[in-house]
């Protein structure tokens, strides 16, 4: 069996992802990220980003709660310190932006047109800034021009990352669609927030965002849903740990998978999805991707 | 608790710790950071306290149980030479110190100080007599040693000498009381946060400091130059 995948431009190994903020920039786990279809980097934003006040990570039974604020090095630092860096990766390189505006998207694509940079992926679901993330993705009117905007500055293969966050994704995935996105990606963490015993908030930032298996179900959801409807592929991503979760999204109708919040558990675990993934595949005698892609709804 | 891992033995220095998976399980999820205490031949030694779920299972372990480890992490701490350290624990604290002592030691002029609320949460005292240092204590209760914070005998040995350096571990309060008194002298303490990765992917484990900005505490600490940074 071919294990490639392509999206927009770009060819990717095989459909396993490291999803942004998860897994640095790839560089600290080069064995992993070579191994699997690619990295997406942390969010980066025009300007440096302090981040969120401490603490930043809560643990309950079933996730985390996230308020890192997009600390981020900003786009120029990114180019000067990590980019060159990012040459000695075989693997994809998918940057993932985050503007405040269409402007600041624009300069961050202009700002990143080099070869190392496979593509982009729009993030459009952040849940830890006040303007932009998620209240751009909220709005399918904005995911439509800002979509649309990237487009017309770069070639280079184009995820819109969207939300589930108090609003349809199917609306918004059809409005990244329309702007000549190539893929989507669903879902970006859910509101949340966490107290302390004296009833104060428990995250520096307040409130955050909900990873991890208790993720799953909703985010299925959000992929079967937005899939059957779209030309372009949906990349599924939510509280994936094993194989099987990764089968599962695919059997919903993704074309590929991101691995978040489980690289935290376990740095390797992206590599061990596409190692599982790859393995029950082979017994499965699987031919082709689309025997496993959407299968779910063609068995209804 | 005691690991057996001849690898990790072999490159643990003091002042890094271990990323543990408590259970296989996914809940609870994360890892649990804890410091190295000390190696003896192929085992690293860990000491902790129970405080939750986490801390409870990894209690449970039995000897001859394999747990799943991520480790060494961190930046090992500075191991000054030819001079003269004041080492400062509190509680739990202790347990890095021993280790890290063992290498001042050395090379170094090395005093210690144990504190805890009472005689009874001292630990590791034998393990420093051991070492053929013998710990000065203070009780909060009064009940061994120095009756009050161990930051009072610390900041009296402090004093006497020329070019100091604290290397400390233990609460927060006694860390900011530490740094607070014995200003302007460095001193390099463990800090301990909310950590998501241990590895330096998550950006969860900040620490703030004083002219701005975050560090990642699990890349560039835990053991960090405390006059510089917010606790
Ligand atoms: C670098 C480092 C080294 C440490 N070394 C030791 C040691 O040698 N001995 C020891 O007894 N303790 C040590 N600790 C503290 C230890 O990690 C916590 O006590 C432990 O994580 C608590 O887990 P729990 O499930 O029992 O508690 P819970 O309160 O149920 O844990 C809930 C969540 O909060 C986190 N958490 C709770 N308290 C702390 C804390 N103080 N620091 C960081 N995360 C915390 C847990 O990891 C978990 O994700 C260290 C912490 C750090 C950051
Ligand atoms: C600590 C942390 C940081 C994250 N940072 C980003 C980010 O910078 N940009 C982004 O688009 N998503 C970010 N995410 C969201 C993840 O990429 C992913 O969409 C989400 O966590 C759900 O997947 P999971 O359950 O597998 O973690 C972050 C998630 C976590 C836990
Ligand atoms: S705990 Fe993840 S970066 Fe330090």
């Amino acid at each position: 069996m071919k294990y490639r995948i392509k999206i927009g431009r770009t060819v990717f190994a095989n459909p396993v992802l490291a999803a942004s903020g998860t897994f640095g920039f790839g560089l600290k786990f080069p064995g992993v990220a070579n191994r699997i279809g690619g990295i997406v980097t942390k969010g980066i934003t025009v300007e440096p980003r302090e981040g969120s006040p401490l603490p930043r990570i809560y643990e309950f039974p079933g996730g985390i709660l996230n308020s890192v604020g997009l600390e981020n090095p900003g786009v120029r630092r990114f180019r000067k310190e990590i980019l060159p860096e990012l040459r000695r990766l075989k693997c994809r390189v998918i940057v993932n932006i985050a503007g405040f505006s269409i402007d600041e998207f624009i300069e961050l694509v202009d700002g990143l047109d080099y070869k190392r940079v496979d593509g982009f992926e729009l993030n459009l679901s952040c849940p830890n800034v006040k303007n932009g993330g998620v209240t751009f993705g909220q709005s399918p009117r904005m995911v439509e021009r800002i979509t649309k905007a990237v487009r017309k500055s770069t070639n280079k293969t184009l995820i819109v990352k969207l939300t589930g966050n108090f609003i349809d994704p199917l609306k918004t995935a059809k409005a990244a669609e329309q702007g000549g996105a190539d893929a989507v990606c669903l879902i970006n963490t859910l509101f949340g927030m966490a107290l302390d015993e004296s009833g104060r908030h428990f995250l520096g930032g307040r409130t955050g965002g909900i990873s991890g298996p208790c993720l799953k179900p909703f985010a299925l959801f959000c992929v079967e849903r937005v899939a059957s409807k779209m030309t372009i592929p949906v990349i599924g991503c939510g509280g994936i740990m094993s194989g099987m979760d990764a089968i599962d999204f695919l059997s919903a109708g993704a074309t590929m998978v991101q691995v978040g919040t489980a690289s935290l558990v376990n740095p390797k675990a992206s590599l061990a999805v596409w190692q599982a993934l790859g393995d029950w595949c082979r017994r499965h005698e699987v031919k082709d991707w689309e025997d496993i892609v959407g299968r779910t709804k063609r068995q209804d | 608790m005691w690991i057996e891992q001849p690898i990790l033995a072999t490159h643990v220095k003091p002042g890094q710790f271990l990323n543990i998976k408590v259970s296989s399980e996914p809940d609870p999820l994360l890892r649990r950071p804890i410091s190295v205490a000390d190696v003896t031949g192929e085992k690293v030694r860990l000491v902790f306290r129970v405080v939750g779920r986490g801390t409870e299972l990894l209690s449970r372990n039995r000897a001859g149980d394999i747990v799943d480890v991520l480790g060494p992490l961190g930046k090992p701490a500075m191991i000054f030479r030819n001079r003269d350290i004041i080492v400062c624990g509190g509680g739990v604290g202790a347990a890095p110190l021993l280790y890290l002592t063992r290498y001042l030691d050395k090379c170094s002029r090395v005093e210690v100080f144990l504190g805890a609320r009472n005689r009874s949460q001292l630990i590791l005292v034998a393990d420093f007599r051991k070492l053929g240092i013998k710990p000065e204590i203070a009780t909060d209760d009064g009940s061994m040693g120095w009756h009050g914070p161990v930051t009072e005998p610390v900041f009296r040995a402090v004093q006497k000498k020329k070019r100091p350096i604290v290397m400390a571990c233990g609460p927060k309060p006694m860390l900011v009381d530490l740094v607070a008194k014995v200003d302007p002298v460095p001193v390099w303490g463990f800090v301990e946060q909310r950590m998501g990765c241990g590895v330096g992917i998550c950006y969860c484990c900040g620490l703030r400091r004083k002219n701005g900005g975050y560090i990642r505490l699990c890349q560039e600490g835990p053991v960090v130059l405390l006059n510089e940074v917010e606790l």
